[in-house]
């Protein structure tokens, strides 16, 4: 086993021991109840779960396409979309405050955001 | 080019294109951008068998049919820059690596890879949200570079291209 070798796989432990870090940082639940729905880096809708009533509605993309956005029992997620990969879909509901539900084919972003903020 | 190589290397971009496809249909993983990759075992064979230029043409004849195959078009991006990042950051690596750790360069090719999908991602949705999910894709991806790695080595163990040695351009 060379130098060059050692120092590699030292450098891909500290990368995944970095990542596995973040991963349970990014992972705790989220306490906020507002989400903001961002499309092409523009706050489109701005929500507060406890508030919305049970409803689905539909976010258009400009360029053609379309998301549908459920909001139940005050949970939020994507149940359908006409992109190829529905990654957005299998994301389920919104929980974590670090990751959002990321349609990337549409630019779309459901995430929480601060109590009130951009209000 | 010789006849022989050049249809080698359609072979092997047909076997990574049919793997690509049919892990298209294999998606356990809830993160968007996650994958095995299993397609790039035939990457890394290839980083180590063939010269830099003949495995680009694999790959990038690999990542442009197989997102006109997959119908994800829109996705060519992503999987272009990770395909750019993971393949130079393969060949660099290669030099530094002997073959015996093929495992280790596909670790650090996955990771380059999400690295370059992240970078495409924040470029293209001019924010920095996306960027939460980087270490998810870390650690899958290190996984999985391991597991592809793996089924690399033990593809070049079994020697299966001594003629093609014999006339290395």
């Amino acid at each position: 086993m060379t130098k060059g070798v050692k120092l590699l796989i030292g450098a891909v432990i500290v990368i995944f021991a970095a990542a596995v870090v973040f991963a349970i940082i990014g992972s705790k639940p989220s306490d906020s109840t507002w989400v903001d729905i961002v499309q092409n880096n523009k706050i489109i809708y701005h929500l507060d779960l406890s508030e919305e009533k049970d409803r689905t509605f539909k976010i258009d993309y400009p360029d053609g396409g379309w998301n549908e956005v459920q909001i139940k029992d005050g949970h939020i997620s994507i149940i359908d979309a006409d992109c190829p990969d529905h990654t957005c879909i299998k994301t389920g509901e919104l929980r974590s405050e670090n990751i959002p539900i990321v349609c990337l084919p549409h630019k779309l972003v459901i995430r929480f955001s601060d109590e009130g903020a951009g209000e | 080019m010789k006849a022989h190589k050049l249809a080698r290397l359609a072979l092997l971009t047909a076997l990574a294109l049919i793997i690509f496809i049919i892990e298209l249909r294999i998606d356990i993983i809830p993160i968007p951008g996650a994958k095995l990759g299993l397609a790039n075992i035939i990457t890394v064979y290839a980083v180590y068998k063939y010269s830099a230029k003949e495995t680009a043409m694999i790959v990038f004849a690999r990542v442009l049919l197989g997102s006109i195959f997959g119908g994800n078009v829109s996705a060519i991006m992503y999987s272009m820059a990770g395909a750019v990042f993971c393949l130079t950051g393969m060949l660099l690596v290669k030099r530094i690596v002997p073959l015996k750790y093929i495992w280790l360069s596909s670790i650090i090719g996955a990771i380059l890879h999400n690295t370059g999908q992240m970078i495409v991602a924040v470029i293209v949705m001019r924010s920095f949200a996306v960027l939460s999910i980087y270490p998810f894709l870390l650690i899958t991806g290190c996984i999985a570079g391991a597991f592809t790695g793996l089924c690399a080595q033990f593809l070049i163990n079994r020697n299966l291209d001594v003629k093609d040695n014999k006339n290395e351009t």
